[in-house]
């Protein structure tokens, strides 16, 4: 409910309307105050605003004027405080209307309310990007009602603040005023599950690959399927968004915010019911894949952030662009700087990648001779550079497989494996309860040494892979992440021969 | 680099076999490696992963018994059994379709490397002169060249239309015994050997020993049969993990475990399409 503060008097000479800008995910809460004074009549926003901030003023005017109010033939200057930071977008056109109108005294009451929203030259009030992650700021900074357009009601409302809907500016003043006064709109459901276009019963043979997809959706380990055209890796890949366990609440609303600065959400059910999978093409830029631009938005793997994010045709995409995942496959996180501005988006994400052997795709496929010379294999794999195949903790070849297999019953649904992967992640998040971590990619090398404890009989194997010299400790540590990982699907507290055997089997010598 | 006329002392004997010797003779390197015994492993630049693993070992089984190995230099089958002789310590000796100087400018990839290593051991040799431009028909005329240099021939893997198959024939016009690896009967890389044995133009090697003894007594250094079950299902070439438990036979279980050691002490490694062959 929004506080009225009773009038001093008619008109106050300035005004404060509350606010927030954005700038990527980062948000600041912004005052915007309005002063009528006598004088050539003159209307400038300071405050370091963009171009689009500057031209509310065009929008402002005609909008008051439209919803029957009038614009003041004096002196306005609107202030968007603090002054130093630059205010991007059009969100500001509602509460820079509200200030004037507020300094004129042609509404009498203040509101504390965050105010939200781009005007229509005829007073209309449309619908902004990232309200969600705004309205997150405000509830931080103790502000319990938002005042947003229609359409980004149940958005605003998804996080649990007071928030009002308005079709026009004209509706805003009437409910400050108290005189039609609206219902706050009911917190929304959050989407429903998608149905799945892949089940993992729809794909036969591919025992090892499946497995691997398995551990991957569990303990959130990246993985790469190798092979050649047509044997089924993209339908593989795409069948990890039918094993991934449900988001939790506050991982839904970090990554609902993401798609609300991108405007991907739908109006109605903000708050995502699955975790997300993105699967850009290989064509994809830089800007597409990590985000940027101005203002910044986040890129694939911000939106991928709690999901997966599948690369087909891994080779194909430009080296350089490749390289860009090392920082959200390390961090969790990117950070976009720009002259004057840095955003930082959120990406941890599960990394499923598929690529063809060689060039012509048929290196090693026994149906089909490869046409490719060996230089040429190598440059196509030198496109991977060794830091990112460092990172990829499951390699696996998915190979072309008999008809006879295709046949083979008693395939396994993805409902029975995803039960087992939501009851593996119950227990890493047990085991990683407080440290803001969730699954076991994530375990850092002294957490490794702590949980990762190897039943006697698993000691030799282990002994072994670290006297040989063809593992690196960091190797080693990423095997244990996996070997952990098997060891939570089987439900067991020690690493047995065999998880750390399999683990071993899926590492890729760099 | 030297050019060597065939008056000269230091110009190898057996290229005076051929009808028309190269004249001169660039070489870079050794001479004295052009004049030891030697025999030629050529084949395919398209090769499996068989034909790469036969043409090392049988490079690496002669280089450990003192004989020369000659190639051509080119991609793949040329290259693993240059490389199979200087991982052995042994001699090897690069007969090229250019100019040296020309090659040594441009070569790129995994044969750059090789390049100091080979003329450090053997030679590099060349019938054009330094800066001579390929042709396609000058790695016909360097085919001969190749075969003339070696006491024996043998061809790892050849398709259809294989340059190795005109070196092969190099061979019978000069005389050389010539062998040939067989193949799966269904690989393209093995039609033209296979054809080759089929015929009765060459013998069918299955061992490096049969070679080395044509060739006089020497040390034995056989390509044993592995003993261990994974090492002997992935005998014929990279699988992947589901065809190799199948192959093997042993349950998936009892196969991760002796992969994984596999893996560890070397005797496997897995290539960069996931699957595992043997080292």
């Amino acid at each position: 409910m929004a506080t009225v503060v009773a009038p001093r008097e008619t008109a106050r000479s300035v005004a404060r309307v509350a606010a927030c800008a954005l700038w990527g995910l980062e948000s600041a809460m912004v005052t915007v105050e309005a002063d009528v004074a006598n004088g050539l009549p003159h209307f400038t926003i300071v405050g370091m605003p963009d171009a689009a901030v500057s031209e509310a003023r065009e929008r402002v005017r005609a909008a008051i004027r439209n919803s029957r109010f009038e614009f003041p033939l004096r002196r306005v200057v609107v202030n968007l405080a603090p002054a130093e930071r630059r205010k991007e977008g059009t969100g500001f056109d509602l509460a820079i209307a509200l200030g004037v109108l507020r300094a004129t005294g042609q509404i009498t009451r203040d509101t504390d309310a965050l105010c939200l929203g781009e005007l229509a030259l005829d007073g209309t009030l449309r619908p902004v990007r990232g309200v969600m992650a705004r309205v997150r700021r405000a509830a931080l900074a103790g502000v319990s009602t938002a005042f947003v357009a229609r359409e980004n009601a149940a958005e605003a409302a998804a996080l649990g603040v007071e928030a009002f809907g308005f079709a026009s500016l004209r509706d805003v003043v009437e409910h400050v005023e108290g005189r039609a006064r609206q219902a706050p709109s009911p917190a929304p459901a959050p989407a429903a599950r998608p149905p799945h276009a892949v089940d993992l019963a729809d794909i036969g043979g591919h025992e090892t690959p499946k497995r691997a997809l398995e551990i991957a959706a569990a303990g959130g380990h990246s993985l790469l399927l190798v092979g050649p055209p047509g044997t089924g890796k993209t339908l593989l890949a795409r069948a990890i968004a039918s094993l991934l366990p449900a988001l939790d609440p506050d991982e839904a609303i970090v990554a609902s915010a993401v798609h609300s600065v991108a405007g991907l959400i739908d109006p109605e059910r903000p708050l995502l019911g699955a975790r997300p999978f993105r699967a850009p093409h290989h064509t994809a830029s830089h800007l597409a894949l990590v985000g940027g631009g101005s203002p910044p938005r986040p890129g694939e793997v911000s939106l991928a952030h709690g999901g997966a994010l599948f690369l087909d045709e891994l080779a194909e995409f430009s080296p350089s662009v490749l390289e860009t995942l090392r920082e959200p496959l390390e961090e969790g996180a990117v950070t976009i700087s720009r002259a004057g501005t840095a955003a930082t988006y959120p990406a941890r994400f599960t990394l499923v990648a598929a690529m063809n052997p060689c060039p012509c795709g048929h290196a090693g496929d026994p149906a089909e001779q490869c046409t490719c010379l060996p230089d040429a294999i190598d440059r196509y794999h030198a496109r991977l550079s060794g830091p990112l195949l460092d990172r990829i903790d499951l390699r696996v070849h998915v190979p072309r497989i008999a008809y006879e297999e295709l046949r083979e019953d008693g395939r396994e649904p993805s409902r029975a494996v995803r039960e087992r992967v939501v009851a593996a992640r119950e227990r890493m998040r047990a085991r990683l309860d407080g440290t803001g971590r969730r699954c076991n990619a994530e375990l850092t090398a002294a957490e490794v040494r702590r949980h990762c404890r190897l039943a006697s009989e698993a000691e030799t194997l282990a002994a072994e892979a670290m006297r040989g010299r063809r593992l690196s400790a960091r190797g080693f540590h990423r095997v244990m992440r996996v070997a952990r990982t098997l060891a939570d699907i089987a439900g067991r507290d020690d690493i047995l021969t065999a998880d750390l055997a399999f683990a071993l089997l899926l590492r890729a010598q760099a | 680099m030297i050019a060597a006329t065939p008056r000269d002392a230091n110009y190898p004997p057996r290229v005076l076999a051929l009808e028309h010797p190269p004249d001169p003779l660039w070489i870079d390197g050794d001479p004295a490696a052009l004049a030891t015994r030697a025999v030629a492993i050529v084949g395919t630049r398209r090769m499996t992963a068989y034909g790469e693993r036969v043409a090392r070992e049988l490079a690496s089984a002669c280089a450990s018994a003192g004989v020369v190995v000659v190639s051509g230099f080119a991609q793949g089958v040329d290259s693993a059994a240059h490389r199979g002789a200087l991982d052995a310590g042994g001699r090897t000796v690069a007969v090229l379709g250019e100019g040296i100087a020309l090659f040594v400018a441009t070569v790129r990839g995994r044969r750059r490397p090789l390049v100091p290593r080979v003329r450090a051991s053997g030679a590099l040799v060349s019938q054009y002169a330094p800066n001579f431009c390929a042709q396609p028909w000058t790695f016909v005329r360097r085919n001969a060249t190749i075969a003339a240099l070696a006491e024996a021939v043998v061809v790892i893997e050849a398709g259809e239309r294989s340059g190795a198959l005109i070196t092969a024939q190099d061979a019978r016009r000069l005389g050389r015994p010539l062998f040939a690896i067989p193949g799966p009967i269904d690989s393209s890389a093995s039609v033209g050997t296979n054809a080759l044995i089929a015929s009765g133009q060459a013998r069918a090697l299955v061992g490096a020993d049969a070679l080395l003894e044509g060739l006089g007594p020497f040390v034995r250094a056989a390509i044993g049969p592995p003993a261990d079950a994974v090492l002997e299902a992935l005998a014929a070439g990279p699988l992947d993990f589901d065809a190799l438990a199948r192959r093997a036979g042993r349950g998936r279980a009892a196969t991760e475990t002796a992969l994984a050691t596999h893996l560890l002490d070397g005797s496997v490694v897995m290539t960069r399409d996931g699957m595992y062959r043997r080292a």
